[in-house]
């Protein structure tokens, strides 16, 4: 069978290994140190300040803002991406003529870079020329327009919309995928027993796609908790804060107000959270799935 | 529910799952046409909100605007060169670098190997917005800050991770007796991968190159902390740059992104299936 060749094995992996190290893995341990340090005018002097980062970080109102803003983001991303997927796959689970170019096609918005969706979002939502605001007003639904992006209790909502439109065509495949490694003979089977459909998921279909459910949550989670990019786009964090997640507070901590320091501690704190949730994941979640 | 009943025979699409699915598409795509079909309406239907649905007459004045002019930071032109540069070189090293990878976890059996393999695809979503600033300070201390190169190095990094994990279940499904026989056959080993393996691959190979540039050319975070000049922004920063104009140039930068975004899905939707194959080889297991 395989070459039981253990040292070429590792030659072969070595370039992309060395890349990992280098800059993913290398820099994930050395922001821990930069949090540590004082920093002025980026890297320029560096300063050890013990623990002083993390307890400045603590009195922080923003930062607390946005660990509110990260855990509402992050749920309610997660809500609205495991179930409309699940509902959506358990849907779709049929041959039907144009079933492949139906997969593909859904996809588009998980493929979209997300310069062009922030784009787009920025257009379709213009409190003057938007599209959605004309269809409301147009309807006579609304009497004013709705400014979605530059308003304190809109902004959020909107964006966690936005962000799980993106998100739910991936989910959907990655469900339906799993739903079809069941056989039809389970099927038929369990309905001869008499189940109904209730029964039918619960004991037939939730145990074997569970795993999938698992894997789908962990990777929604970890994608949502650092959505960057969209945010950045669209409102920046703003308005007053409203839309400032930890990842976007990382950002203008480090590359606006050129605190490094301070940002690395912010960025060393998520990193454990992640951390230990992906050993809860791997320990409760990912195991099951080898059976 | 009858969802469940006639499950795996091809059949006619029954009434509610047509609607379900024309719903579903009309979510999924219209925002994207109407980005493209606004794109090709005058500047000044725009700006004064005529914009249409369905447009008797269509002009491609935006795009000229946008890829013709040549003064000052709207020389677009310019960056979707520096966009296609990166990107390709990007896709280049991801493919080399991961045919490399994906056959040393296909045909070598060695201790972390397992391990390795889910690393790779974990990578997909790791946390980039964590490692920004030691990113940087590597960067800077190579004096790689404001060159393509060290985004060709950052996007690597990204994209070829996933690449070598699709690549290693399309080498996986190639058996591995085949390449024997042909060694035997009078071969050597890595004559009998390229000229078996190797094309046996062939839409593996195709799709994580095309995954790799994709994934570059629409990458956001590290071209926004890295690149300073003018001259040397990609596209996503460009376009990014003009939204935050006072008075947005609204026909130009529908044009932008119509450009930024429907090259890149006419290239990839063929692909859709192998990248979910990918995919599914290891979320299955």
């Amino acid at each position: 069978m395989q070459k039981k060749n253990q040292l070429k094995g590792y030659l072969f992996l070595s370039p992309i290994i060395i890349l990992i190290a280098i800059f993913l893995i290398y820099p994930f341990v050395n922001v821990i140190r930069i949090s540590f340090f004082k920093t002025q005018f980026g890297f320029g002097e560096m300063e050890f300040s013990g623990i002083k980062n993390f307890i400045l970080l603590f009195k922080d109102e923003v930062f607390r803002i946005s660990i509110r803003n990260s855990m509402i983001w992050t749920v309610g991303s997660l809500i609205l991406q495991l179930s409309i997927p699940l509902g959506l796959a358990l849907l779709l689970n049929k041959k039907f003529r144009g079933v492949t170019f139906v997969r593909a096609i859904i996809l588009i918005p998980w493929i979209a870079p997300v310069v062009g969706v922030a784009m787009m979002t920025r257009w379709i939502l213009e409190p003057q020329l938007g599209l959605v605001n004309k269809i409301l007003m147009g309807t006579g639904l609304i009497r004013e327009h709705i400014n979605f992006l530059g308003s304190m209790t809109n902004a959020l909502p909107t964006l966690l919309i936005i962000s799980s439109w993106q998100f739910i065509p991936f989910g959907t495949l990655l469900m339906l995928a799993s739903l079809q490694t069941i056989s039809p003979e389970l099927y038929d089977a369990i309905k001869i027993d008499g189940a109904n459909s209730w029964q039918i998921f619960r004991y037939l279909i939730f145990p074997l796609i569970g795993s999938m459910i698992g894997f789908v949550f962990f990777f929604g989670f970890v994608w949502n908790f650092n959505t960057f990019a969209i945010i950045w786009m669209t409102t920046q964090g703003g308005p007053v804060n409203s839309t400032m997640t930890l990842p976007v507070l990382i950002y203008r901590r480090a590359f606006k107000s050129f605190n490094m320091g301070e940002a690395a501690s912010i960025a060393t704190i998520v990193g454990f959270f992640l951390i230990i949730v992906g050993f809860l994941f791997f320990k409760f979640l990912w195991k099951r799935t080898e059976r | 529910m009858k969802v469940f009943r006639t499950k795996y025979r091809m059949q006619r699409l029954s009434l509610i799952l047509l609607v379900v699915l024309i719903i579903i598409l009309l979510i999924d795509l219209f925002p994207f046409y109407w980005v493209f079909v606004s794109s090709l309406q005058p500047n000044i239907d725009i700006l004064t909100g005529k914009t249409k649905l369905f447009p008797k007459k269509v002009t491609l004045k935006n795009y000229a605007d946008l890829l013709l002019e040549t003064a000052g930071v709207t020389a677009f032109r310019h960056y979707i060169l520096n966009s296609l540069k990166v990107s390709f070189v990007v896709a280049l090293f991801s493919t080399v670098i991961s045919i490399l990878g994906a056959y040393g976890l296909s045909r070598y059996q060695f201790y972390g190997r397992e391990f390795i393999g889910r690393m790779l695809l974990f990578i997909y979503v790791f946390p980039t917005i964590l490692i920004i600033i030691p990113v940087y300070e590597i960067m800077s201390k190579f004096h790689l800050v404001d060159t393509h190169l060290s985004l060709i190095l950052i996007h690597t990094t990204i994209a070829a991770p996933f690449c070598t994990w699709l690549l290693r279940s399309f080498f996986d499904s190639v058996p591995y007796e085949l390449e024997e026989a042909a060694a035997i056959d009078g071969c050597g080993k890595f004559q009998a991968f390229f000229r078996i393996t190797l094309p046996l691959s062939a839409p593996g190979i195709f799709t994580a190159g095309i995954y790799a540039m994709i994934t570059s050319w629409g990458e956001y975070i590290f071209v926004l902390i890295m690149i300073n000049s003018g001259t040397k922004k990609t596209v996503p920063l460009a376009l990014a740059a003009y939204m935050s104009h006072v008075d947005i140039q609204w026909g130009r930068l529908l044009a932008g992104s119509a450009l930024n975004v429907i090259p890149i899905l006419m290239i990839f939707l063929p692909l859709t299936k192998y990248f979910l194959k990918g995919f599914l080889e290891g979320a299955l297991k």
